[in-house]
Parts: C-alpha cells; structure tokens; sequence
C-alpha cells in the first residue's frame, strides 16, 4: 500500500471509508479472512502504529477461537452486552438520548439530499456502517464539501462521544484501533484550521 | 481537534478583529438558505397509521400512529375506538420509546459464558433455530415431553404455548397472568356462577361501587377507568377496603381501613349481617342460587364485632357499609378484583366476593355484573390433543392436588419437580414473555430451577432479568411491529344509544420490524420443523393466523384495515338473568373436594415484632417489570418510595426523602436503596411499594437498579390450596439505614 | 378570547397520560417537561386524609410576568381574529397574544437568557439547551395550549388523551363554554401569594383536596424581579456587541458571549 500524503485522491479516501466501514462489520469468517488481516495490518503499519498493531497480532495468535472472540466483543460493544451495551453505534443514541431519534432523520434527508437512500435490509440510517459507507460515496463523487459538512454536522458530534467508549471500555486491541482509525480519518480534513463554516 | 487554540479563546482575542474585517467584507448580504425552525412540528401533519392494539399493558386499547419518514413518532387513541376513545394512558403513549429502545433485542444471542452470568454473541436464526430445536428435541427423547416447562405471558406467547402444551405434549406450563395474578378470581368465580368474571361491572350505572384492594388510579386500564369515572360523576358513592389510603380510597366515600388478608372475614359479615336482618335480595337467593341454608350457617359466627375484631375496623362502619350496599341493591358494583394473588386464601376470597353479589342480585343488572355479549371469533391453533394425566403433576393417581387450578400447573409443582427431579426430569426451559425472576416469588428457588435445566430458551422483546438466564435468546417483534391478538367487545358507542355496538379490533403492524426481530408464528414454526412436528403447523404466517380467526365474523385484515381498524356492528343488549344462571353459595362439588363449601375465612400469618407486613400494587406509569426500562416512564416515576405510616416514622426517627434499604424476615436484603414516604395514608403495620424496580440486568441501562425490587424479598412462598396459586403479601420487613436495621415499633 | 384549561380533580386519575402525550406531540427532551403530574398526600388537611394531583402546565396568564422581562428586540407582530380584524402590536421573543390569549414564544428571537424561566412562578418554562442558533444559545421553551394543532382543528394533545376527561380546554370569555361554566361552579387558578397576574389554568374539584393544592403548590410569591433585572440588564448589555458581530458575519459569537453573561449571574445566585 502506498503511503498515505496530504495528495490523497478522493478515490483513495473512498477506498478508505469503505474499508473502515468493512472493519465494522460483525466479525464474519466469510470477510473476516487472510485477506483482510494483511491490508488490515498493512494499513496500521504504514501509519506507524507498530506496538498496537502487534497487540493486536498478539491476541488474535493467543485466543482459542479469535473469531468467536471478536464476535463476543462485538456483541458487547456494540449489540446487546453485559453490563451494558457499551457503545450502540447509532448517532441517535448520543444526541437523542434514543434509538432513531430526530438525529437519525437528519441524517437520512442528509443522504437524500445528496441523492443516496437507503437498501432495504439495511440497518438504521445513522448507524456508523452506514455513515462511512455515505462518505465513501460522497469522496468517490468528489464532494469535498458535502463530506465536510456530514463529518462536522452530523457525524462527528456523536463520534467524539463513542470512539473513548470504545476505547476506554473495549477488551479486544482489535476494537480500539479501529475506532482510532476512525477517528483519524474522519477528523483528518480539519486538521489544517480552523473551518470558517463551523457553525 | 488540531487546533492550538478553542474557538471561544480565539474569538476573544485580538486577532478576532485582524480575520473579521477582511472577512466582513466578503461575507454575501443575502443567502439561499433559510434556517429551519426550530420549533418541533407536531405531528398534526403526519402520515396517519390505522389498526394499533396496544400491549403496554394487556387491556389493548385500540390506536392509531404517526410516521414520519417511516418512523413512528407518536400513537394516539384511535377515534374509532368505543372503548378506550382518542385516550390512551401513559403507558400507551409511551409505546414509541419500547419500539425505539436501544437496549431492545436485535438479533439472535447465544450465550456462550455460564448460564445466569451471559457472554452473548450473536448468532443468526438458522443457527439460533437448530440449537433451540435440536436441544429441546433432545429434551422430548430423553425425558418425554413433560420434560419441557414453559413460563409464558402475553399475546404472543398464546401460539407456542398451544405449540407446548398440545402438539409436544407438556402440562407444565405457568402463566403469570393466571398464577401470579387473576387465576384464583377466575377459578374461584367458576366454582361459584360457572364464568370467570373478568371486569365486567358495569360501574357507569353503579349507585354504589365496593373495591376490596382495587386501586384504580394506580391500576389503569382506560375503558374501565372511564367507567369508573362516569360512576362516580353520575354519584355513585365509592367504598374502598385497602390498608393504604390509595388512589381509589382518596376518591371514596367511605374508606375502609382493613387489615391485610383479613378480606374475608369482612365479606363474611356484611353477608352476615345482611342475612340475618333480611336485607338480601330473597327473590334473586331463591330463583339463582344454591345451598343458602348451609351457607348461611356456615357464615353465622361472622358477627359485627367478631369481624370488626379480626380487621380491625369499626363494626359500625361494617353495619354502615351493608346497609349502603343492601339499599341501593341490585345497581351496586362488587368488584371481583384483577390481581387477587395475595395471601394464599384468595379462593376463599374470591368466592365471598361472588357471594355477595348475589345476595345483593347484583348479576345481571344496571350497575352490578353485566357482561357484554361479544363478536364471536374462531380458535385457531395448533389442535388440541389430549395427553393424559400420567405426567400432570397436579394429580396423584384420580385426585386432583390443587382441583381449582387455573389452566396449566400451579408454579410451586413444577418448580420443585425440576429442582427435585421427582416424580420426574424437567429438563428444557421455554421462557416466553414472561420474566419469572420479577413476577414468581422466591428469585432463589426460580434460579436453581434454572440451574437444573439441560437447555433454556427465553423469547422477549427486552433483556429482562431472566433473559440473563437463557442459553438463547431471540428477539421479538413487538405489538407495534406484527399482526396479532383482537381484541372484542360491546359498549355504548355514544351517550344515549339503546343498544351496544360491538367492535372487533386485530393488531396490525405499524411499522416493519427492525434488525432481525422475527414474530411468534415465525419462531414457533421453525422449531416446530426441527422437533419433528412439520406436518402439525396450523398456519403459515402470522396474518393467516389472525385471518382465520376473523373468519367466522365474516371480516378480514383487509376489510377491517379498510374501516380504519376496527369494525363496528350492531350489538346485543346485554340481558336479563339467564333462567339457569346459579350462584352455589355453597358448594357440594368444593365440600366433596375436601375444601370448605361455603366461602371460609382462613387467617394469614400475623406481623413478627419488629417487622411491618410488605405490601405492593402497581404504579399508573408502569405494567409491573416490563416497563423499567420505558426512558419517559420512568422519568415520570424513577424510584418506588417506601410508603411509612408517620407516626411510625417519627418513632424510626426517619423523614420523607430518607434513603433506606429493607431486609425481610428470613434475612434477604434488598440490592438496592429507594426514599422513604412519609404518611397518614397507611397503617402501622404495614409498609407498601409500587412492582416492578430495582431490576438486576445491567443491559436494562435506564431500568437496572432503580429503587427497590420487592420481589426479591418475597421469599416466604404462600400456596392458596384450592387453586395451587402463589400468595404474595406475606413477607415481612424491616427498614435499614446506613447499615443499621430498624425494629418497626409495635 | 381567553384560551384556558380546567383540570378537574373530582375525574383526574393521576395517569401522567397528559405528561407523555405532550413529550410525545412536542419531542420534549427527557429531562424536561412542558408539563406535569404530581401526587399530593395522603397528608391531613383541615383535619381529614386527603390525596389528589396537581397537573400542572403554563397557565398562559393575564398579566404574564415573563412576557415583561423578555429582553429581546421587539419586533412589530400582526395578530389576525376569526373576523379578520388584526390588531399589531410590538413585541418581544415572548408576548401574550391579544386574540386568543396565549402565551407564545419565538424561538428565532428568543436569547436564551433564561429571565422568563426564572420569573415564572409555576416553573412552567425551561431552557431547551439542544436549540441552538446564532442568536441564543438554548431557547426558552414551554406548554403552547397546543396553539399549532387547535389551528388545525385539533384538541390540545394532553387533553385528547386524557383518559377521564379532566382536562377541559376552551374560551373563557365565552359565557356558554364548558371551561367558564367550571369557573361559575368556583375553578380557580393557582394566584401566588400576594400576586395578580391571572392564570388561565385552572382547578375544579373536592374541597379538601382543592385545600391540599393550594396549600403545597400556591407560590409563595413572584419571583426576585430585582435578580431578574439585572439578568436582562447584563442581556441587554452584551447585545449590542452581539450586533456587532452580526454585521460582522461572525454569528457564533453571540452563543458564546451570552453563556458567559448567564454563567456569571448564576455565579453571583449560588455566591
């Protein structure tokens, strides 16, 4: 993989919500394979994350079923956990205090303004699958400012909220470095200054 | 962020002016763009959706939704309806919150940590469905199908319970409606006029109306709350038995001030008294009922006095009580009561109620017990089958243990033959609906049940307390997500009609189910097909289900979607005394039971020193422990206080708002702490909390651990021996604070 | 026309059907309420147990002492009768409508400066803080009577649900309806003590338990109108540079100036 400049193309910053959106999926063999874990591993180590990536290396080597352990922790983290559901991926949930609040309706006219709806078997509008699949759309339509303006009004006021809680409440290195990988790449267009637009 | 500076910081400083003029100067006049309001719209504008039943509660007022954006935003009684109106309760309202919960079941969880202390992973249906089938298959072959136990409850939980109980074959199945709630008012009402009374009182036309324990108010079900209300309004005088000055006894007239469990006893001498002085309605006692004679001697003991002395109430007040009863006969409403799982005499109970009735020949009139005369539906489901007795556990050889048993097995039998293993192994678990931890006493006992289990299943729409228990668990679609139920009934759909309208209202779904939440018909099915019973599937889908039940009225889903979700057609009066209408005052058939036949006052256990007798009810905002988890319920109700007579209080030395916890007499403590109320409104001997807080499972995020669980100091098990049904007032408390437990003074 | 709502306790259950309903019509956030439902007793009044509810909600008075305090620009607002008469007048982000008598809000002028929630002697108002625009940063917010589905020939949400019919909503000028009827049979509004402002909200019910209302939930009295003056004051004081800012293009100033004024006054409150 080549590695990451300032000269990006949108193309490549599609690929990479795409690919941020894939890491959130529930942990299937199907995807979840050989293949995944090399351009995994791959992008971690271009970014330098060295020590976490062999973390990660680490407890998928030493788990008894690393698949099952991942899709325990997903369960936990993200579906229905004990103690609690530590992190329901919906944006709703941090700003509605609900499930598909009024914030998960901003955010579906958001994607029908820019022409996109929703498949039918899809999970909710505002769930961060979905929310990163839309940017990956949004870059390969090199809409650079419709990307900024979902990432500012709709996607980071609820991601600064759940990255830490997976991060400080995650059992599995896995989780945390994707949250971080996340949140690097959504927060990476704002990194230049201060955005007049930031209302 | 990046920045090295906050956006507040850098507005503050100098270089603010430095950008702003430049800025200013480019900034365009006008834009394209117009603010949204920021007022919230209403829901005026909104699609409307027909056909909602409700099953917040399970009286199933009848609704229709709002949607926006094919979400639902509010519900609202259905304009339609003549039962429950454009009214729905708070719980109904509410409604949207459960369908949106986020820590509502998603997909399919297997536990795959130790049974009791879950680590969930998702799992899909295929794999959910084999692993239910295949180990309760496995559960039939090894042990035979009363190897299975079922605790069901609600709606969706009739069709696999039919499923159980018919085509595999178990009798064990415990309902909490029926064991921990009205079965022993239903079974005790059989015994008595051959129908389970249910609430028909007619108390809109009532010129008196006698609650012994209801507390209407607190206990809400809108179309018998508003005829509640009507009552009143139109000046019937209100009298209420209840240790507790409650919602109803502060809209009464006369309130009676019983002492718990004493209920009978009280009925025994108004019935008494009235015999004795002739104030009973002789015509209604010779033509409709039986066995007066011994029945009257039986009852004979029951002085004024005697009774006012067992119940500690005024023996004038007895007198003053019957004779408003005996004067305004027949158009006096006895109440049989709903919850009637109290102390373990409630047969007895609920028999003294039936009684009165009739001595007052209030059946079958304006005012007393008048029952509507409803659509008919058909019974589609799984056929029945007859299985034998060999394996009921109620029977030892030809008689009956528990003959009054409401439908099913009384709890207690089934639950010491799966801890026991004896007469025989009860090995599989199927939990549906129901949460036994919080509506089964002795949480103890209901785990080592679940200890013994070799599989167990549970189905919900929440993670309740004992979801934590299953090795599966699978989501439900909710009562705004599927078809289902219909209700029935007749009413007056206007003020002056002559003759009732009769309705007939299915549940339609009011939006699509989200995730992977699946219906009832669905589940039950698919596990049906994996224990071997494929060629048994009465119906296909859950709409067909409902379709085929609707067939005898002549209507369908579409026709009555059509209407606006309910159908209306002309009604029945209610009627006259049917001739062969009997009430058995006293009972050959319960005599020859070995029980006594004429209603017996049997007296509960008194308060030890030191402890007050822990009653409970139910909150208006809440449906026992189904609803903790509601976030604009419990916002409106967030702990359960701890009702404390004042005078006892100022001797604890304790105020209002006090935090306290409670300890009961075999020493279980609460898990939690909840505030004290402080009030003339009950007696010394008594403290008294709403159902249903303080649940244990931390995934209830709003719920878990919110004020007390008084189920959990339920320990005490009492078995009422007519009908095998669980008591539950007599449990014992004292308070705690700060570690230290208080004596309640004498 | 004087809109107003009788809450008849002889028929009120204490259900909070009314408190959900209004969360449900008007996406009230969770921690607030536009309005509510408290139990009241059993407690000993004059002698006699009694337990009944206040169901509470703005009682859109009079003389509204938080029309008064809105430090807002007024703007000039045309009000139209059924007739069609209009009558203009100016007002702030909160005023009293002459033709039906309501109180209302503006949410696109309203500051956020929280005066009118502090003057309310019935707590019937609140800050919503997610309402955020360049000119407050949270909006007052409360019970419209439901003025927008009325409009459209609806019945207020709290009293279409309401399960007993204890709520009664209507004209109380008008002699024939149901609502003035109530006040010849003696409904009466919770006045705080000592004040005159009229509240249009109003209950019916048993003596002993009206008693027990009054007793527990008369205000004692209006508000500090002396803290209230100087919270408009300091509002009034850092308006103009939020004008200035407005000329400027910069909008997000205002929230931010404006917090910080509020923030003061309440140091000031708990010092």
């Amino acid at each position: 993989m080549p590695p990451m400049s300032e000269t990006s193309t949108p193309q490549d910053l599609s690929f990479f919500y795409g690919f941020l959106a894939r890491c959130m999926q529930y942990p299937d063999p199907q995807w979840m394979n050989e293949e995944f874990f090399q351009a995994f591993f791959s992008l971690v180590d271009t970014l330098g994350a060295t020590v976490e990536g062999k973390e990660i290396r680490d407890a998928l080597k030493h788990s008894p079923d690393p698949m099952e352990a991942l899709q325990i922790e997903y369960t936990r983290l993200f579906i229905n956990g004990a103690p609690h559901v530590v992190a329901p991926p919906y944006a709703s949930v941090y700003m509605d205090k609900s499930l598909q609040g009024a914030f998960a309706l901003k955010t579906l006219s958001f994607y029908r303004e820019k022409g996109y709806v929703m498949e039918k078997d899809a999970d909710l509008p505002d769930h961060l699958i979905h929310e990163l699949e839309f940017l990956s759309l949004l870059a390969r339509d090199n809409d650079l400012a419709g990307e900024e303006e979902f990432l500012t009004t709709l996607f980071r006021p609820w991601y600064q909220q759940f990255c830490p809680r997976v991060g400080q409440e995650t059992r599995h290195p896995y989780y945390r470095m994707v949250v971080n990988l996340i949140d690097f790449f959504t927060s990476e267009e704002k990194k230049d200054g201060f955005q007049c637009n930031e209302a | 962020m990046a920045f090295n500076v906050t956006r507040r910081k850098f507005l503050q400083t100098a270089s603010l002016a430095a950008v702003s003029i430049p800025l200013s100067k480019v900034v365009c006049a006008e834009t394209g763009v117009t603010k949204a309001s920021l007022e919230p719209k209403g829901t005026m504008h909104d699609t409307t959706v027909v056909g909602g039943l409700c099953e917040m509660c399970f009286w199933r007022c009848q609704m229709v939704g709002r949607v926006r954006d094919g979400q639902l935003i509010k519900l609202e009684g259905n304009p339609k309806s003549i039962d429950n109106g454009t009214s729905i309760c708070a719980r109904g309202n509410a409604g949207i919150k459960l369908l949106y919960d986020v820590d509502r079941l998603k997909y399919p969880l297997k536990n795959v940590g130790k049974r009791g202390e879950p680590v969930w992973k998702r799992i899909s249906w295929q794999e959910a469905l084999d692993e239910c089938g295949s180990k309760l298959k496995a559960v039939v072959d090894q042990h035979g199908p009363q190897g299975i136990c079922v605790f069901p409850h609600g709606a969706s939980a009739k069709y696999p319970m039919h499923y159980f109980e018919r085509t595999v074959g178990t009798h064990n199945v415990s309902e909490a409606s029926f064991f921990q709630c009205r079965g022993v008012r239903d079974t005790a009402y059989m015994a008595s006029i051959n129908e389970a009374p249910e609430e028909f009182v007619d108390m809109a036309n009532a010129k008196v109306i006698f609650l012994v324990g209801c507390h209407f108010g607190e206990n809400i079900h809108v179309s018998h709350t508003k005829n509640y209300i009507k009552g009143l309004q139109n000046g019937a005088k209100l009298i209420v038995a209840d240790p507790r000055y409650s919602a109803s006894a502060a809209k009464s007239d006369i309130w009676v001030q019983i002492k718990p469990g004493t209920d009978t006893a009280y009925l025994l001498a108004i019935m008494n008294y009235l015999v004795k002085n002739k104030k009973y309605n002789q015509e209604f006692v010779t033509n409709h009922t039986a066995g007066f004679d011994k029945f009257s001697q039986s009852i004979a003991e029951w002085t004024l006095d005697k009774a006012a002395q067992e119940c500690e109430i005024p023996a004038a007040q007895i007198k003053e009580v019957a004779d408003l009863l005996a004067a305004n006969a027949p158009n006096v409403t006895i109440h049989p009561g709903r919850f009637s799982s109290w102390h373990g005499n409630d047969f007895q109970r609920g028999r003294a109620l039936a009684c009165l009735t009739a001595l007052l020949g209030a059946y079958y009139v304006k005012g007393g017990w008048l029952p509507p005369k409803r659509p008919k539906l058909n019974k589609t489901s799984w056929a029945a089958a007859e299985h034998g007795n060999e394996h009921n556990l109620n029977y030892s050889g030809d008689k009956m243990q528990h003959p009054y048993s409401p439908p099913g097995t009384p709890t207690e039998l089934i639950r010491d033959c799966a801890i026991s293993g004896k007469p025989y192994p009860i090995k599989g678990c199927v939990v549906w609906g129901q949460n036994p931890m919080q509506t089964i006493p002795n949480q103890e006992k209901m785990k080592q049940v679940f200890k013994a289990m070799d599989f167990v299943m549970c189905v919900d729409v929440m993670p309740t307390d004992v979801t934590m228990w299953a090795d599966i668990l699978l989501p439900e679609a909710s009562y705004l997500e599927r078809f289902d139920e219909i209700k029935v009934g007749a009413a007056y759909a206007k003020a002056g009609d002559t003759e009732p309208t009769q309705y007939i209202a299915p549940r339609y779904p009011m939006v699509e189910p989200q995730f992977e939440r699946k219906d009832q018909v669905y589940i039950t099915n698919e596990i049906a097909k994996r224990m071997g019973h494929e060629q048994d599937i009465p119906v296909q889908t859950l709409e067909e289900l409902v379709n085929k039940t609707l067939e005898v009225s002549k209507t369908t889903l579409a026709s009555i979607k059509a209407e606006g979700g309910i159908h209306l057609q002309p009604g029945k009066p209610a009627g006259t005394v049917p001739e062969d209408f009997m009430v058995l005052l006293f009972s050959d058939e319960i005599a020859a039971a070995g029980f006594p036949g004429a209603p017996t006052y049997i007296p509960v256990e008194n308060v030890p020193a030191g402890h007050a007798r822990l009653l409970f009810g139910r909150a208006p905002v809440h449906s026992f422990s189904r609803t903790q988890n509601n976030i604009w319920l419990h916002h409106a109700m967030p702990v359960n206080p701890v009702w404390l007579n004042d005078e006892v209080a100022a001797k604890l030395g304790l105020k209002e708002g006090d935090t306290v916890g409670l300890v009961n007499s075999e020493g279980v403590k609460s898990r939690t702490t909840t505030i004290v109320k402080v009030t003339p409104g009950i007696r010394k001997d008594c403290v008294y909390m709403y159902h249903g807080y303080g649940m244990v499972n931390p995934m209830l995020t709003i719920g878990s651990g919110q004020g007390v669980d008084e189920q959990s100091l339920i320990t005490k098990i009492a078995i009422d021996p007519e009908s095998g049904v669980h008591g539950m007032r007599n449990n014992f408390v004292k308070l705690t604070r700060d570690g230290k437990t208080l004596d309640m003074p004498a | 026309m004087q809109y107003g709502m009788i809450i008849d306790l002889e028929r009120c259950v204490g259900c909070h059907a009314c408190t959900i309903a209004c969360l449900s019509e008007w996406e009230v956030p969770v921690e607030f309420h536009r309005n509510w439902v408290h139990r009241l007793g059993p407690s000993k009044v004059e002698g006699e147990l009694a337990s009944t509810y206040y169901p509470g909600l703005c009682n859109h008075c009079t003389k509204p002492p938080c029309v008064d305090v809105c430090p807002a620009d007024p703007v000039k607002m045309t009000f139209t009768d059924a007739a069609g008469k209009t009558i203009t007048q100016s007002v702030a982000a909160t005023w009293k409508d002459p033709v039906n008598g309501t109180v209302q809000i503006d949410k696109s002028r309203c500051l956020g400066c929280g005066a009118c929630v502090e003057v309310c002697p019935y707590d019937a108002r609140y800050i919503n803080p997610a309402m955020i625009d360049d000119v407050g940063d949270g909006k007052a917010d409360k019970c419209t009577y439901c003025m927008p589905r009325v409009e459209a020939g609806l019945l207020p949400a709290c009293v279409q649900t309401c399960i007993t019919n204890a709520r009664i909503f209507g004209d109380l000028d008008d002699p024939n309806s149901e609502v003035a009827r109530y006040v010849k049979k003696g409904a009466k509004g919770l006045e705080p003590k000592g004040g005159n402002i009229g509240p249009n909200s109003m209950y019916y019910g048993r003596k002993k338990d009206i008693s027990l209302l009054f007793r527990d939930f008369t205000p004692a009295a209006l508000a500090d109108v002396n803290a209230i003056n100087r919270r408009t004051m300091l509002t009034t004081m850092v308006k103009p540079a939020m004008r200035k800012a407005q000329e400027l293009g910069l909008l997000g100033l205002a929230g931010t100036m404006l917090v910080q004024g509020r923030g003061q006054d309440e140091d000031k409150k708990k010092g």
